[in-house]
């Protein structure tokens, strides 16, 4: 036997064999566990940095209940690329206020740099034992920031059975977000218009809401090695446009950015990106599985997710840590790779004449975006945790991460600047028992 | 049984009896003898009903059921089931040194104070019936390979005194300390920030000569001070390692904790026996109090 402190254990294996708890011993049982924590994301090239200081909280109630309750804070600053496309020429956007511009040079990836947001988070559980094997969990959370508003809430049964090695979760989860974003909602496919000329805006907000149902199963395979297998479907229904997104609109005559007819600016006052459009409506699946394999010491821990959805998002995300155990502290290298195809509609532009109308501007496709984040991706994450206890009842950890995405569109011309991404994160947590 | 006594102290009452082979005390900071005798009754029933129902040493109570049962699948009651969901925490807890399958062992080793060790081959034979992890213990049934016994004995005196403890709770919101043979617990604080003051033996002295002062909780010893093999100059304690077969070299002589209740003290002490030369350092890393001789 390693020599280890075990008390904790102790004290509840002699509760649940005394059952009538002592007060001495359910003072000891009430401990608040508290893990704090900072992050800070930066990605290269300008973009978006954050600060993320985080706080959760959990301690077990009396009569087998539980309550955990957390609080997140964003801070960011940077730019995102607005999904126009690098061109031969410089481009001249306009700031979703309406109210000033900003140029890409040629050849750079257009990026909106009005991009800063804060965010606070918060979210609570509360768990209750139903009898020795079941147990429901009530969740709740909100979410706000500058220009949006998260609402949700969740129900999740678990019971046990087979002598505690297998558990079987069911879960129902409801949310409702509300954008107001600064300048209204565009309309979508028409164009931006050169500042202060107007607005192409059909109201000041929108919202959508989530549904998702998820079936679960975790077995203890023996002492060692546990599994957990997920299934979710779920659905978005309502505004799902980013509305900071456009697309260019392309003359193919000269591969540059349209500028005659409805997109001839010095008289129409459009520019050549129109608002994109997404469905309203879009059904997706996870399927999710985790395993956990204790050695001696060490701790290997392996988890695959497959998603799909109705707009054709494919994606496969391997993750892979192992918890090296030295003496009192740990070293844990994570590698993560994820995988995703294009959604459906995405495209790298629209072309005057096939796609859009010369005369009226009329989009004839359903569906376009050119944003990043629904295009083909890569990403590969690499990182390095370290953690070490601080006296009996806490722990530091610092955690650095190294991100790299290659975003992957075929329509891509030599030379232009893709939306690819380096990043870091470094995290510090000190949790303890309070 | 007739050996039941009840007597008038200067600040107390003072009941005594003998059960699981031991002196057992109950000291009662009530005033009426009435009650003090209620106290008493309740207390003896309690540990006469938990020694009849556990003892290893009967032949009509439910470990004698699971040790007879050679590979059949016993149902036990929801006390029993408890205890050995406790036990098969703590062999887990204890990386498999605590585990209630080890007495068996007693098979070939006698701790008599004399010089008698077993042959190795001796001891490999019996080690093949120990072991809690051939146990199938699931939906309140277990399943003993042929051969194999289990024994609660090194729990048992301390889950009394837990036991007597809450039941004494019931009956009276004055202080009332439980001692079964050095294994003891106070139901609350005394009146007036008092403490209760209990003798304990020191190694190489008969007689109690230091005190413990207890406000509230409970304190537990394991020791071999009589029970030990001497065999050319090592000292072989009667606490043995369940893995090896071999006694623990190097034990401490006693070790006595204090915990929130005899239960937990009596693990630890328990635990940091089978420790050897470490005992001290397990104690420390517990973070509980305690005395190492």
């Amino acid at each position: 036997m390693q020599l280890k402190n075990i008390r904790k254990q102790m004290s509840l294996a002699t509760c649940a064999l005394l059952q009538a708890a002592s007060p001495a011993v359910n003072a000891e049982e009430s401990d608040w566990e508290i893990d704090t924590a900072i992050l800070f994301y930066s990605e290269d090239n300008g973009r978006v940095s954050a600060i993320e200081p985080a706080i959760y909280a959990g301690r077990e109630l009396a009569d087998d209940q539980r309550i955990d309750l957390r609080l997140v804070v964003d801070a960011l600053t940077g730019a995102t690329p607005n999904g126009a496309h690098p061109s031969a020429v410089s481009q001249t956007f306009t700031t979703p206020s309406g109210g000033s511009t900003y140029t890409e040079a040629p050849g750079e990836l257009p990026l909106d740099d009005t991009f800063r947001d804060s965010r606070v988070a918060i979210g609570a559980d509360w768990e209750v034992g139903l009898d020795r094997f079941s147990r429901v969990t009530w969740g709740g959370n909100l979410s706000k920031e500058y220009d949006y508003l998260s609402l949700g809430g969740s129900a999740t049964y678990a019971r046990d059975f087979n002598d505690r090695n297998t558990t079987f979760t069911t879960a129902f989860a409801f949310n409702n977000d509300t954008i107001e974003p600064e300048g209204g909602i565009p309309s979508v496919f028409q164009p931006m218009r050169v500042a202060g000329s107007g607005l192409n805006r059909e109201g000041a907000d929108d919202d959508k809401t989530i549904t998702d149902f998820m079936l679960g199963v975790t077995q203890v395979i023996s002492r060692e090695t546990i599994m957990q297998l997920n299934f979710s479907f779920g659905q978005i229904d309502g505004y799902q446009n980013d509305p900071f997104k456009i697309v260019t609109v392309v003359d193919p005559a000269d591969g540059l950015p349209a500028g005659s007819g409805f997109f001839d600016t010095a008289s129409t006052g459009n520019l050549p990106y129109v608002y994109e459009r997404r469905p309203d409506t879009r059904d997706r699946s996870v399927i999710y599985f985790k395993t956990v394999h204790h050695f001696e010491e060490d701790t290997i821990n392996f988890s695959y997710r497959y998603y799909n959805d109705d707009w054709e998002v494919t994606s496969h995300t391997l993750d892979l840590r192992y918890r090296y155990e030295l003496g009192n502290s740990y070293l844990q290298p994570h590698v993560r790779f994820y995988r995703q195809d294009a959604a459906e509609f995405y495209t790298h532009d629209l072309t005057l004449g096939t796609d859009v109308d010369p005369v009226s501007g009329a989009v004839s496709r359903d569906y376009a975006t050119s944003d990043y984040r629904l295009a083909e991706s890569e990403t590969l994450t690499l990182g390095l945790k370290y953690g070490m206890p601080l006296g009996n009842d806490s722990e530091l950890s610092i955690r650095g991460e190294v991100i790299t995405q290659s975003v992957n569109d075929g329509s891509v011309r030599p030379g232009e600047e893709t939306a690819d991404l380096d990043a870091f994160v470094l995290q510090l947590n000190y949790s303890l028992l309070w | 049984m007739n050996d039941i006594r009840l007597k008038r102290d200067p600040d107390c009452w003072r009941g005594s009896f003998i059960a699981m082979a031991s002196p057992c005390e109950v000291l009662m900071e009530v005033d009426e003898e009435e009650l003090a005798g209620r106290v008493l009754e309740t207390v003896v029933d309690e540990a006469r009903r938990i020694e009849a129902k556990f003892s290893r040493y009967r032949d009509d109570n439910i470990i004698a059921r699971i040790n007879s049962a050679q590979g059949d699948s016993v149902t036990v009651d929801e006390e029993s089931a408890r205890l050995l969901d406790f036990a098969d925490q703590l062999y887990q807890m204890s990386d498999g040194l605590f585990d209630i399958t080890s007495g068996v062992l007693r098979k070939v080793w006698r701790f008599d104070g004399s010089d008698r060790i077993p042959g190795p081959r001796a001891i490999q034979q019996v080690l093949k019936n120990v072991g809690w992890h051939k146990v199938t213990w699931r939906n309140s049934q277990i399943i003993l390979d042929q051969g194999m016994e289990i024994d609660l004995g090194g729990l048992g005196k301390e889950y009394a005194v837990d036991r007597c403890i809450t039941l004494a709770r019931e009956l009276t919101d004055k202080s009332v300390l439980i001692n079964f043979g050095g294994d003891l617990a106070v139901s609350c604080q005394r009146q007036g920030g008092k403490c209760w003051s209990v003798g304990r033996l020191v190694t190489g002295s008969d007689q109690a000569v230091a005190l413990f002062q207890l406000f509230t909780g409970a304190i537990a010893t394991s020791g071999d001070a009589n029970r030990y093999l001497l065999k050319d100059g090592v000292r072989y304690s009667h606490v043995l390692n369940p893995k090896s077969g071999w006694p623990v070299v190097d034990a401490p002589h006693t070790v006595s904790v204090a915990a929130a209740t005899c239960t937990e003290a009596g693990m630890f002490s328990t635990l940091a026996m089978l420790q050897g030369p470490q005992a001290r350092e397990f104690l420390s890393l517990q973070g509980v109090e305690y005395w190492v001789n």
